[in-house]
């Protein structure tokens, strides 16, 4: 009996639901006080990317937006938020790395991963795109060439 | 037919409400799983942490419930499995399937309250950090009671009591903490700067049946921190005193808190750096002495990373290929004397230095896509003091000196250059130069000092729509007979949700635990949206798996692992 019930429950997740962003307070790189439910309630698409120093495959995910970024967002009007997951060992590498590598990103500091718990994330790089709040699209990893496929999920979403 | 009628009231309770009921509710699955082999070259299947030969298959799971509910709350549960053993080199109390942390929130714009299993971290958590990394195996959440309290703007107090999570059970010891961060930017409207201060207090008590104890169950330690920026220029500062505690020595069974080996310990850490478009440069300081702080005592220095109160990661860079992370760094905030290997430590000292620069696009050097250079190198010393050995009837202690270097531990330095020559093709150069005193960093009586160089090219070719090959090729030369390895990695992905791997390295110098044996695996992931499924084939040499400064030992193995990850 106990059962069954479990089993409807979970049978409706496979019934689309949008989640939404957790009301939470992160710093940003230039130490502003950032509510991410806030900023991501908006009509324009925002994309969290949920990322670290150390992670190479993020690197090279936001390397290659970066140089796509001024061409999506004139198109798009898409805003990229890049969520850093470093801890106190490499969050100091932050900043330089963020200004020697010239990303035009939006940085938010998730110091103890509190951001990254809330959303149940357990591999990086982690993409969240959202609209009006809600999560419209996630994805982990990254091979070289999946931004033109996040491309296509903004333009279609728009 | 009551029955019935409950599961008919919840099919359409669950068609009309599940749109709202699930859009609260998410959940995160993780779930590892590994068949060890047998190994000739390696050795049989052992696990000498549960004493088996038996129980070849493994896994770990761990299942995330996050329900949010009446607008300002939240309900947070987490189950976790270890059937029918943990994987290898876990904590042996991970060791049933069962609800390991569960918390209730409430938040508003000023108040965060929580009860229950929670995480914190104190300023850079030198002083308290909890928090949870599954493939470590830390998850030293504090059971308890914590609420922050934010009135204005630049204003925020923490108070928090708990118990550390021990596998599914809890510390002895009690651990009471009180933060409060001001931020002076917005109280004082400051233009072009930034200013804050942090004070926290964490308290840890344990109590031990030692008759006329000389020092007190109750230890005290407290954190001062400022943060400082002005235009592209920014530092910061923090010290730590932690009050006098005994100095927990694993001598013998009934010598693990000796008379008169009673200690305060100390740290301080500073940082500065400049950044502006194109150019980032990043210097830090540290130094330790005596800071290991445990919820219970005799846990010091445990390989589990168990009852950890506060995080002293290793100030390196983490560096990213195989061969790289051969010899690693470890972090020696503890008081350590080791009279079998005649080594003695009370801390560290040292720093690290960071420069990012990017080259560029349209110029000689920069190309068509300008080139990105990252330079690392750090210096880590013991703590200089003056050791006394225990005798016949003298304790051990010592004295040091505030800023004093001792014996070099660890040095390295690594340049890479990232570099794009065309829509589909990129390339990175990696070289890497590193000292590691074996015989002071793992207390090992006479053992080698290592002076290794090591190179890695990294090229990627992109050659259809979201289809890419990447190939890795690496080469670690030593001063030392007892290394010299080689390393490759191939991977293909076939599109965004297929991706296929093999990689090998091989010393062919005469180390006898990894000399002449290929440590070579292959898989492949599928991924889809937020679930990723992967599955390795292959051998792990033993040694350090590190993630954040803080490392786990593994013993080698071989087998087939599969990993599951999903989250909504």
């Amino acid at each position: 009996m106990k059962k069954i019930t479990i089993a409807i429950l979970f049978l409706s997740f496979s019934f689309s639901f949008a989640q939404k962003i957790p009301d939470l307070n992160l710093k940003s790189l230039d130490g502003k006080i950032v509510n991410v439910n806030e900023i991501s309630n908006s009509d324009t698409i925002k994309i969290f990317s949920f990322w670290a120093t150390w992670c190479v495959p993020c690197i090279n995910e936001l390397d290659a937006i970066s140089d796509v970024y001024e061409e999506w967002q004139d198109e798009t009007n898409v805003e990229l938020i890049a969520v850093s997951t470093d801890d106190s060992r490499t969050k100091k590498r932050v900043k330089p790395m963020v200004n020697g590598k010239g990303w035009e990103y939006t940085i938010l500091i998730d110091n103890n991963q509190e951001f990254k718990r809330a959303l149940n994330i357990s591999i990086l790089p982690h993409i969240i795109v959202v609209k009006n709040g809600e999560i419209i699209h996630r994805r982990s990893g990254y091979t070289p060439g999946s931004e033109d496929e996040l491309y296509e999920i903004i333009k279609n979403n728009l | 037919m009551r029955r019935h009628l409950i599961v008919l009231f919840l099919l359409v309770f669950n068609v009309n409400a599940s749109a709202q009921l699930l859009d609260n509710l998410s959940f995160g699955l993780e779930s590892n799983a590994i068949w060890y082999n047998d190994d000739k070259k390696t050795g049989s299947f052992y696990d000498d942490v549960n004493k088996d030969d038996d129980e070849h298959f493994r896994s770990n799971n761990y299942l995330k419930l996050d329900y949010s509910f009446f607008k300002n709350f939240k309900a947070t549960v987490q189950f976790e499995s270890y059937e029918p053993l943990a994987l290898l080199n876990y904590s042996p109390n991970y060791n049933e399937t069962n609800i390991a942390t569960y918390s209730l929130n409430y938040k508003t714009d000023k108040l965060d309250v929580t009860a229950g299993y929670l995480y914190e971290q104190f300023g850079s958590g030198l002083i308290l950090r909890s928090w949870e990394d599954r493939q470590l195996g830390i998850n030293n959440a504090l059971r308890g009671g914590k609420a922050t309290y934010t009135p204005t703007d630049f204003l925020s107090f923490t108070a928090l009591y708990g118990r550390h999570r021990v596998g599914f059970k809890t510390s002895e010891g009690e651990i009471f903490g009180f933060n409060s961060d001001i931020d002076l930017t917005s109280l004082f409207k400051f233009e072009n700067s930034t200013l804050s201060l942090g004070v926290s207090y964490v308290g840890r008590k344990e109590n031990l049946n030692i008759e006329d104890p000389v020092f007190d169950y109750l230890t005290n330690a407290f954190s001062n921190r400022l943060d400082f920026s002005y235009k592209n220029f920014y530092s910061s500062a923090e010290y730590v005193h932690k009050s006098e505690d005994a100095v927990v020595q694993i001598l013998n069974v009934n010598n693990i808190f000796p008379d008169d080996f009673v200690k305060p310990g100390s740290a301080l850490l500073f940082n500065t750096g400049y950044s502006k478009k194109g150019l980032g440069i990043d210097l830090t300081f540290r130094r330790m002495e005596n800071m290991g702080f445990y919820s219970d005592r005799e846990k010091t220095g445990n390989i589990y990373n168990e009852n950890i109160v506060n995080y002293t990661p290793a100030l390196t860079k983490q560096h990213d290929y195989i061969l790289t992370n051969i010899f690693v760094y470890q972090s020696q905030p503890l008081v350590s004397f080791n009279y079998e290997s005649n080594v003695f430590k009370v801390g560290e000292i040292g720093g690290q230095f960071d420069l990012f620069y990017k080259i560029k696009k349209d110029t000689p050097l920069g190309g068509k896509y300008g080139t990105k250079i990252a330079f690392n190198a750090s210096y880590w010393a013991g703590l200089k003091a003056d050791i006394t050995q225990a005798g016949f009837e003298t304790n051990p202690d010592y004295e040091t000196e505030f800023l004093g270097f001792g014996a070099k531990y660890f040095s390295d330095f690594s340049l890479e250059v990232r570099k794009k020559w065309s829509s589909k093709w990129s390339t990175i150069f990696y070289y890497l130069n590193q000292y590691y005193n074996k015989e002071q960093i793992e207390a090992k009586y006479n053992a080698e000092t290592l002076k290794n160089n090591i190179g890695v090219i990294e090229s990627t070719f992109k050659f259809a729509k979201n289809k890419s090959l990447r190939l890795e090729a690496q080469k670690l030369w030593s001063n030392s007979e007892d290394h010299d390895w080689i390393g490759g990695t191939l991977e293909f992905n076939l599109s965004s949700k297929f991706s296929f791997y093999v990689n090998d390295s091989y010393n062919s110098g005469i180390d006898h635990d990894t000399s002449k044996i290929h440590y070579y695996n292959f898989g492949g992931s599928f991924t889809k949206g937020a679930t990723r499924l992967g599955i390795n084939y292959g051998r792990q040499r033993g040694g350090l798996l590190c993630v954040g400064g803080v490392c786990r030992i593994v013993s080698p193995s071989t087998g087939l692992s599969v990993n599951l990850t999903m989250s909504f």
